[in-house]
């Protein structure tokens, strides 16, 4: 069990973006945050004073800048709460809680044989934080991105310096045309043949590309992280809400938002997840 | 300013108690919050066997609500006493034991178990889950099946003892009368209201569980209704809960006749509501020359 202190800070607004289409992006003066936070955690925003929308809204960081005290988090928006974000402007002021969930500790994953990422959609964004920290850990990082069509692919120029991307549209509009899993699957089926040591993969996206993306490793006998997002009201492990299938050893169920969001795939059930 | 308050026996600092499933054993919310800010805490609903819960989603927001369909997920009362309890002890606030059971006999022979702990300072009787097949709401919803399992925990547990009411009755005051003449010492109203939500997109409903409790502010004005009623028809104190997100919330709840309050999804949006909630009920006492927090419990009524 993590002791890390949450912090509940009202915080500066830097910067609200429209990255583009319906994905926007928010840089947040929120110091305490960004010095104790791993990759692959989350914060739970608030959305203000009402009661409707009642809860907040769970986001992974997708930066994390523990010099200058800021964090940023990527949406697209999706509903009402994530509408009503769209709409802020810098130097407003919101509640965020965190850091949040178990994340990633970068110190303990075997980088000798490289990372591996795999991300479709808005998935890519909690993934720019791993990428650093394992780039500057001088491993080698294959990205392999893909979405339905060049529109709806996140800005990728910060992984660019360092990562080698791999880019697959449905459309075939940017990259490889086809599915993200199938380009995936090419290129593990080639390195997959050796006996040398595989490079552990980690996978954030919708739950069909993950199921997919589970399988592919498996067949092929690489280790496998995945990121989950399930319903969530508390974000911090006192309402049970969050749960998602165990598998393995441990029967029931895992909560998302503390034993989460990061999980060994084997640990968990993603055929009986709902999303 | 006093803010202490008398449950039945259970002597509280202050009225803001952490109302059961919303906080857990204390070990996670600890991370967020200060556990010496509650005047009480009631651990979330422990039965004899560990329960594994509800197939998710279990939870949906609506407007100004939360459905919730958690399932009792608990790790059973063995591993609650020997391994939870001490360590939530070691906060020095009251402890509610919060119990669920199928049968008479099991309520029985969980509060023997509670019973044994050092650590409980009160039971509290869950009659009300909306959430599990067996047992939970069916006790509370028929005053004499109401009646049966608090007499079966009244006979093994001699401290403060609290029945949790459901508000999905016809008429609750008909249920508090069975409680407290069975032997309650205090009652903590209301549990959820039963409601769903549909998914227009897969045209199916949104819960794993298909229903699921209604809480959050939009239940408040039923929970306030309830707590009027029962604090009328009964001599003993009442613990009012439903939708309390600030101490004007809280307050309407004393004035209403609640001795104490509980904060539960209030809890899940912000981990500091017990210390918003008691500072603003002091606050408001003060600025009106209010010494005891009984002047304000049942003002509404005098």
């Amino acid at each position: 069990m993590s002791l890390q202190q949450i912090y509940d800070v009202e915080a500066r607004i830097i910067s609200v973006s429209n990255v583009r289409g319906k994905v926007y992006k928010m840089a947040i003066d929120a110091p305490e945050i960004a010095g104790t936070a791993k990759p692959m955690q989350f914060v739970n925003v608030a959305l203000g004073d009402s009661t409707d929308p009642l809860l907040r809204r769970p986001f992974s960081l997708s930066g994390i800048y523990p010099d200058r005290g800021i964090i940023e988090i990527t949406w697209a928006v999706v509903g009402r709460g994530t509408e009503i974000m769209a709409g802020w402007q810098a130097g407003q002021s919101v509640k965020v809680l965190g850091p949040l969930g178990n994340g990633l500790d970068i110190a303990n994953l075997c980088l000798d044989h490289g990372l591996i990422l795999v991300a479709g959609g808005t998935g890519l964004a909690p993934l720019f934080p791993p990428a650093s920290q394992a780039l500057a850990r001088k491993a080698e990082v294959n990205v392999f991105y893909g979405a339905r069509s060049a529109d709806d692919l996140l800005d990728t120029g910060d992984l660019v310096t360092g990562c080698r991307l791999h880019l697959a549209t449905e459309d075939g509009s940017t990259g490889f045309e086809g599915l993200v899993t199938d380009l995936l699957e090419a290129h593990l089926g080639v390195q997959g043949t050796g006996d040398n040591g595989k490079p552990t993969v980690i996978s954030c996206g919708p739950k069909p590309m993950l199921k997919q993306v589970k399988h592919i490793c498996n067949r092929h006998g690489f280790p496998l992280l995945v990121s989950l997002e399930e319903r969530m009201a508390c974000g911090y492990g006192v309402c049970q809400g969050c749960a998602v299938p165990s598998a393995g050893r441990k029967s029931g169920y895992y909560r998302v938002c503390t034993d989460g969001p990061v999980f060994w795939a084997d640990d968990i059930d993603l055929g009986e997840c709902t999303r | 300013m006093n803010l202490t308050t008398d449950l039945g026996g259970l002597r509280l600092r202050n009225p803001v108690i952490a109302a059961s499933g919303t906080f857990g054993y204390g070990e996670d919310y600890i991370k967020a919050g200060d556990i010496s800010w509650f005047g009480a805490v009631s651990i979330k609903g422990t039965t004899i066997a560990p329960r594994a819960g509800n197939p998710p989603p279990r939870t949906c927001e609506t407007p100004s609500g939360l459905l919730n369909s958690i399932g009792l997920e608990n790790p059973g009362a063995k591993v609650v006493i020997e391994e939870k309890l001490p360590w939530l002890a070691q906060f020095d606030v009251p402890i509610i034991a919060n119990i669920s059971a199928e049968s008479c006999e099991e309520f029985s022979e969980l509060a023997a178990m509670f019973a044994r702990s050092p650590h409980v300072s009160a039971l509290e009787v869950n009659v009300s889950c909306p959430n599990v097949k067996a047992g939970g709401i069916a006790f509370g919803t028929n005053p004499d099946m109401c009646y049966e399992s608090t007499k079966a925990v009244r006979q093994v547990w001699q401290g403060p003892l609290i029945v949790k009411l459901t508000p999905n009755v016809a008429d609750i005051t008909s249920i508090a009368k069975a409680a407290v003449e069975a032997g309650a010492d205090a009652l903590s109203l209301i549990n959820t209201l039963v409601g769903m939500a549909i998914d227009v997109n897969t045209m199916r409903p949104v819960l794993g569980n298909i229903t699921g409790g209604l809480s959050g502010p939009a239940i408040k004005p039923v929970a306030l209704r309830c707590v009027w009623e029962v604090s009328r028809a009964v001599q003993v104190p009442v613990i009012g809960m439903g939708g309390i997100s600030s101490a004007q919330d809280a307050l309407e709840f004393l004035m209403a006749g609640a001795t104490a309050v509980a904060v539960g999804t209030g809890l899940l949006v912000d981990p500091e509501i017990p210390r918003r909630v008691t500072q603003g009920i002091r606050e408001y006492c003060e600025a009106r020359g209010i010494e005891t927090l009984q002047e304000i419990v049942g003002a509404a009524r005098r």
